[in-house]
């Protein structure tokens, strides 16, 4: 794997994560 | 460390409930998105090493991983959130540098202190236990993911689906285990 290759996983793995655990972690308003 | 970040970042949501959780997420992981762009752009610099634990060296990351610079960008990406409040702000302060604080007993010596200084840090157990830092992330991320989840059940606020959380953070770190990274 290139350096560059390995700044974009980096990247990636850094970042994909976020919205799947913070859409995870909302509360759902009940009605 | 990687999983560990996020179980940090759930484990900072906990105790500041009222941090947006994206941004305790985003900050947690910061260094390393900084740093992934920073190679891309030839600033820093990281050798494939495979075969060799962890699978890479990283031989220049001055600007996003050293001591002085993990202060200013969690003092930076704090500054956004002053307008929450002091503590809001500084729970996202504080979980872009736990990072830092993170990152210290798994990396060899090679966290700077400051921009090309010439003294570096890490205690290294990427190296002295090739196969035990996951193991010991592991313990990290269950201590986290367990003060994330009673909390969450306690207070409500948070936490809608937060044992799934935790799973996805503990299917990250297998997928990072010594077994199985991408760059191993």
């Amino acid at each position: 794997m290139s350096s560059f290759g390995f700044g974009l996983l980096c990247l990636i793995s850094f970042t994909l994560p976020v919205p799947i655990l913070a859409w995870l972690d909302r509360v759902r308003s009940k009605r | 460390m990687y999983a560990g970040h996020y179980a940090a970042g759930l484990a900072i949501k906990a105790s500041q409930p009222k941090a947006p959780t994206w941004a305790l997420l985003l900050g947690v992981g910061l260094l390393d998105v900084l740093f992934g762009i920073f190679v891309m752009l030839g600033v820093e610099h990281v050798t494939v090493t495979p075969g060799v634990s962890p699978g890479f060296s990283l031989d220049f990351i001055d600007w996003s991983h050293s001591l002085a610079m993990s202060l200013v960008w969690a003092v930076l990406f704090a500054s956004f959130f002053w307008r929450s409040g002091r503590a809001v702000a500084l729970a996202v302060g504080f979980a872009v540098f736990s990072h830092f604080l993170l990152d210290w007993p798994m990396h060899p010596a090679d966290l700077a202190v400051w921009p090309h200084s010439s003294v570096h840090i890490g205690m290294g157990l990427w190296k002295t236990l090739p196969v035990g830092w996951w193991w010991v992330e592991l313990a990290f991320i269950l201590a986290g993911c367990t003060y994330y989840a009673a909390r969450s059940r306690r207070l409500g606020t948070f936490g809608g689906r937060a044992y799934w959380a935790c799973a996805v953070v503990v299917v990250l770190h297998v997928v990072n285990s010594p077994w199985l990274a991408v760059a191993k």
